[in-house]
């Protein structure tokens, strides 16, 4: 059988049961849980303090109406930094390549924000789709600018996570690839391809964590326009 | 960039009290007009009847 370059992204089932569910659930499996403790372990201590000092820095702008997002948006973002981390071991399989994953933790949150603020301020979030000071004759087409963006989000959300996380994996196997068969052929050529690729995994490694953050980081802001 | 202006310095009168780009509420009726407007052309354009081909002989 030819393997293809995007062999890599199909869900991989055996048996008929889709491992996805067991990549899914891997994250949970490798971070220890606080005990009652008066002091934790090291590994647990700076966990503790990387989640404190996330929340922190995430929810700084966010008025307290918003803080009961904090455990979600956290928990979201260690959920997938660990998926995409892990991701990049050689021969497993990165959730966060498929678009279904990625759009099923968008759409949902982004819905969240919009229908929250719906609630709670309706004359606030219709008025902010159309900004402050706009001439007349710009209004109409303004306003269907601002509804195209705002719908727009969620789908941003999910194809920006999916397309990195996808091309990067992408591009470390073609490097590695033509480094594997270049070796024989033009040695020096492979050493160079090597270093290129060595550099490039550690850019998908930033990416990665970086990815995580920015898509946390996007619906805290849809959530902090919200002004709970 | 300028503040934000909460719309007290601004003192429209007729059409403009309601629908302006200024203050919060004039902001959001002009948005509910521009979705009904949208709505009833769309529904305007579904509802009307189709002219029937006259058949040449």
């Amino acid at each position: 059988m030819m393997l293809s370059f995007f062999d890599q992204f199909m869900s991989p089932t055996y048996l008929g049961i889709p491992l996805i569910a067991l990549a899914l659930v891997l994250p949970w499996t490798l971070y220890p849980t606080p005990t009652p403790r008066w002091l934790n372990s090291r590994l647990l201590t700076l966990q503790g303090w990387f989640i404190n000092r996330f929340t922190q820095q995430i929810f700084m702008p966010i008025n307290p109406g918003g803080h009961k997002w904090a455990v979600m948006l956290a928990s979201l973002m260690v959920f997938l930094t660990s998926l995409n981390m892990l991701g990049l071991l050689p021969y497993t399989f990165t959730p966060t390549t498929q678009l279904s994953l990625n759009m099923g933790l968008a759409v949902p949150l982004w819905l969240a924000t919009v229908i929250i603020g719906m609630r709670n301020q309706p004359t606030a979030a219709l008025g902010h789709l159309l900004p402050e000071g706009t001439p007349v004759l710009l209004i109409p087409v303004l306003i269907i600018i601002e509804t195209i963006s705002l719908f727009i989000r969620p789908l941003a959300l999910g194809v920006r996570l999916t397309a990195n996380l996808t091309a990067g994996h992408l591009l470390i196997q073609l490097i590695a690839t033509a480094a594997f068969v270049l070796l024989p052929l033009m040695p020096t050529v492979a050493i160079l391809t090597a270093t290129v690729l060595f550099l490039l995994t550690l850019l998908e490694v930033a990416v990665a964590m970086i990815q995580a953050y920015v898509f946390v980081l996007l619906l805290s802001l849809y959530l902090q326009e919200k002004r709970l | 960039m300028g503040g934000h202006d909460a719309g007290t310095q601004h003192q429209f009168t007729g059409f403009a009290k309601y629908f302006n780009a200024w203050t919060i509420t004039g902001r959001r009726n002009c948005v509910l007009l521009t979705y009904a407007s949208i709505a009833t052309i769309a529904l305007f354009f579904k509802l009307k009847p189709k002219k029937e081909k006259a058949i040449k002989g």
